[in-house]
């Protein structure tokens, strides 16, 4: 070697680097190193290398030692603190040199400073630390398989354990991830395809983790003979990731069921975009509109164009949120309801990037919602004009709400009767029918009734009305309330009775018509056969006496058939219509003209009258009938007089409503009402022993005042007195 | 005509009284005839008969129409009386009417026997003799 070539090569080098004796004194040294210590490169020949560097460490002087002593390249990684405060890393490389001897001469020292090495490489380790990424490596020579402790940590394996190769590809799940690390593995080996792929692993616990394992082959002589790689739980990401994708693809298919269009607007770039979903809903063909804007528009209905458009760019160019209703023409015409909902988005500086807004059919809810106010609205115009009363009850029995043709058929004004309650109004004697009926409603034993019942009008008077209560369920099946529709049948009510009224009439006047046809049979056959026998004796007799005694018999009864004929006539004329006949009679002023009529009787029975008839008291009648009814009811009681007492009558009259009630009481004989009660004012019917009783009076008196329309009472007690108590009609 | 001790005839009406009883006494009825004018004094009658133990009427003759108390009340106080003391008696309701409700209303007094329309004649009661034996 050419010493001085040699001596060249070391002092311009640019690597740090100096060549020792035994004694470790400088015999060369490149300027780099001594420059970078200050010091003259000349001047330090020959020094020591301790007297140079004083601070050397003992593990340096040891490693300088040994490889003096033995023979070795010795590499040492040494960190300094500099004056300055900054860490410094340096690479000693120290091997021996020989003499010609074969001896060592001395050492050769090679420095670098691999500081900016160290850091990176420090760094990059901290940071796969921290992102846990491990490294891996299989010497495919020796099959060796290293794992660094991240690795290790991410399969949850022990820091001492050492795989093999099978035992690493065994880590990975079964099927798809298992079979996918083998064909990577294959490909790289055979054609140093590298991977980057992400891949379940079972870690030693059992748990799956998402791992990224990127990997490539290095190759010697075209032969692959090492695989290295990093190792990356990226588990946490991963699920998200899935997550994420899993939610969106949920949402995507959850808008596509749910038919709800989703569009967004970029405000930035000033542009809608509108998904399929929305041409569905549109009904109209993506690819006949220039842009989604247009398309959108172009479907809106006429009415509500403006309004929508004007509230859509208030949204998207303010970035104001909006939520409301329009609707769209399709291209069959047909109207549909679109809910719109629209909501803003800022970015991290707070400034308006998007507008985000879905879109749904709500047609059948509008339909529905539609068809449900005009029942409702068809339902009050029913309640609430109804000429049946109509009431929503509470389960309480308040009314809920009553509708005007109740409250003024019940002569309340609303407001009075909504402080009612039915039970208030009803007639006590319906009211547990009603309340047993509400009560079997309210149990489920039926859904509804109809009763016949009575309420009370304000005034008092009862209101006949046919109630039909229908309950109301709620949607978990309990009773919300009735509703309850009550007809007022008063009229129809008062018309039956009225018919009733008319029916009994017609009854007793057809009964009395039987009766009075067998009352002409009986009497006239009695008559009758009594002159045919009488005659057939008075054919045979002889007997002259005899005869003349026959002869007066006949004459008898021929003159009491006549008699009874006049009293036939006097019953005909009463059944005959008298209604056109009535007129205003003054009773005080008859009363006094009958008495007249019979005042010789009176006188003769010493009769005492107390009358007590206003002037003022007129009564609708036939003038001839009362004269008959007051004359019949005098005679009577003089006829009947008591013989033990003298007779005393009282005649007196009270206007009671629209009635004169004329009451006419004696002290005569009285007649035992338990005995005769129905036989009083029966025809032929007497009751004392009387030369003039002929069972008539009465039956007339009846039937006259009937035929007025007014009616005849009697009450009686033997051997104290009677009274009859008669009701006229005043007009 | 075999004659029976006594017979009664209650009817207000006179000339029928004199007719029947008549006709009875025409051929040879019975012994006794009692009258009365009406239902009343017919049965004040028999009770004081019953009373004294004298025999009742074997037969009645009732009418129905009459004043004070009609033959029906009559009936229904003659039904009071014991019946071992009116077994024998047979009535019969003697009358004009012809109303089918009295004939119907007859039936439920088991006490009488018939319904026969005025006038009454002697075949009439020559039926009934042979009917009381």
């Amino acid at each position: 070697m050419n010493t001085l070539l040699t001596d060249c090569f070391i002092t311009d080098s640019p690597i740090e680097m100096g060549v020792f004796d035994l004694d470790m004194n400088f015999i060369l040294c490149s300027k780099l190193w001594i420059e970078n210590i200050n010091a003259d490169h000349i001047g330090v020949i020959g020094k020591s290398y301790y007297d140079i560097f004083p601070t050397t460490s003992l593990k340096i002087k040891e490693a300088h030692n040994r490889c003096l002593k033995d023979d070795l390249k010795i590499f040492e990684k040494e960190w300094f603190i500099l004056p300055d405060g900054s860490a410094q890393c340096l690479n000693w490389k120290i091997n021996s040199w020989k003499n010609n001897k074969g001896e060592i001469g001395g050492l050769i020292i090679v420095k670098e400073d691999i500081t900016g090495k160290e850091i990176e490489e420090k760094y990059r380790l901290k940071a796969q630390e921290v992102a846990k990424i491990g490294g891996w490596e299989v010497n495919l020579i020796t099959n060796k398989v290293y794992w660094t402790k991240i690795t290790k940590e991410i399969h949850h394996t022990p820091e001492n354990y050492m795989p093999t190769l099978e035992d690493g590809i065994n880590f990975y799940k079964e099927g798809y991830h298992r079979e996918e690390i083998f064909t990577h593995i294959s490909e790289a080996i055979s054609n140093g395809t590298p991977w980057n792929e992400d891949f379940i692993i079972i870690t030693v616990d059992g748990k799956e983790k998402w791992v990224k394992v990127i990997g490539k082959a290095e190759f010697v002589d075209g032969k692959a003979t090492k695989l290295t790689g990093t190792f990356q739980d990226i588990d946490a990401e991963k699920r998200a990731e899935i997550n994420y994708k899993e939610t969106l693809e949920r949402f995507n298919l959850a808008a596509r069921s749910a038919r709800i269009g989703v569009w967004d607007y970029d405000v930035v770039k000033k542009k809608l975009n509108c998904d399929d979903n929305m041409y569905y809903l549109f009904e109209l063909d993506k690819r006949n509109y220039s842009n989604d804007f247009e398309a959108w528009k172009s479907v809106i209905y006429t009415e509500d164009k403006e309004r929508v458009i004007y509230d859509m760019l208030a949204s998207l160019n303010h970035g104001k949120e909006f939520n409301t209703e329009y609707r769209i023409q399709t291209g069959n015409g047909e109207i549909k309801y679109i809910k719109s909902i629209a909501q803003v988005q800022y970015d991290s500086d707070g400034i308006l990037t998007k507008v985000i807004g879905a879109n749904w059919d709500i047609t059948d809810h509008r339909n529905t919602e539609l068809r449900l106010l005009k029942n409702k609205e068809s339902f009050t115009g029913v309640f609430d004009n109804s000429s049946v009363g109509m009431a929503l009850v509470g389960i309480d029995g308040k009314w809920l709400k009553i509708n005007n043709s109740l409250s003024s058929s019940l002569g309340y004004s609303s407001k009075e009767l909504m402080k009612l309650t039915f039970q208030d109004i009803t007639h006590p004697d319906d009211l547990v029918t009603d309340l047993n009926l509400l009560q079997e409603l309210i149990a489920e034993k039926r859904d509804g009734y109809q009763i016949e019942k009575r309420y009370y009008h304000k005034k008092g008077h009862i209101v006949y009305v046919i109630i039909s209560v229908t309950k109301v369920t709620k949607i978990d099946g309990s009773t919300s309330h009735f509703i309850t529709q009550i007809v007022d049948i008063t009229s129809r009510k008062q018309a039956e009775n009225k018919l009733k009224a008319v029916l009994k009439i017609t009854e007793e006047q057809n009964n009395s018509l039987t009766n009075f046809t067998h009352i002409v049979s009986h009497n006239l056959r009695s008559h009758s056969t009594n002159l045919s026998m009488l005659t057939g004796f008075l054919t045979t007799e002889k007997d002259e006496e005899e005869k003349i005694n026959l002869m007066r018999m006949l004459s008898d009864s021929t003159e009491s058939l006549d008699e009874t004929i006049v009293h036939l006539n006097e019953v005909v004329n009463v059944k005959l219509n008298v209604i056109d006949k009535l007129e205003n009679v003054n009773v005080l002023h008859t009363f006094n003209n009958v008495k007249k009529s019979v005042i010789a009787l009176m006188k003769d029975n010493i009769v005492t009258i107390n009358c007590n008839i206003p002037e003022a008291h007129y009564v609708s009648a036939v003038p001839a009938y009362l004269d008959s009814i007051l004359l019949n009811l005098l005679t009577n009681s003089i006829r009947y007089s008591s013989p033990t007492r003298l007779p005393v009558i009282h005649i007196e009259t009270k206007r009671v409503k629209d009635e004169i009630v004329l009451t006419f009481r004696d002290n005569g004989l009285g007649i035992d009402l338990n005995k005769h009660k129905e036989k009083m004012f029966g025809m032929y019917k007497t009751f004392h022993k009387h030369k003039d009783s002929k069972g008539i009076g009465l039956f007339i008196t009846k039937g006259q005042i009937e035929a007025m329309n007014g009616k005849i009472n009697v009450s009686s007690i033997v051997n104290v007195g009677t009274t009859f108590t008669l009701y006229f009609k005043t007009n | 005509m075999k004659k029976i001790n006594s017979a009664c005839i209650i009817d207000d009406d006179q000339i029928f009284v004199y007719g029947t009883k008549r006709i009875m006494k025409d051929s040879s009825f019975c012994d006794t005839i009692y009258v009365f004018e009406n239902g009343l004094d017919a049965i004040t009658a028999l009770k004081k008969m019953t009373v004294a133990g004298i025999e009742l009427p074997r037969l009645i003759f009732l009418d129905l129409n009459m004043p004070i108390m009609d033959g029906w009340e009559f009936l229904e106080d003659f039904q009071k009386i014991p019946s071992k003391i009116r077994e024998k008696v047979t009535i019969y309701i003697i009358s004009s009417s012809i109303d089918p409700r009295d004939l119907e209303r007859v039936k439920e007094y088991g006490v009488v026997s018939d319904y026969i329309l005025k006038p009454v004649t002697p075949k009439d009661l020559k039926n009934l003799i042979e009917e009381t034996e």
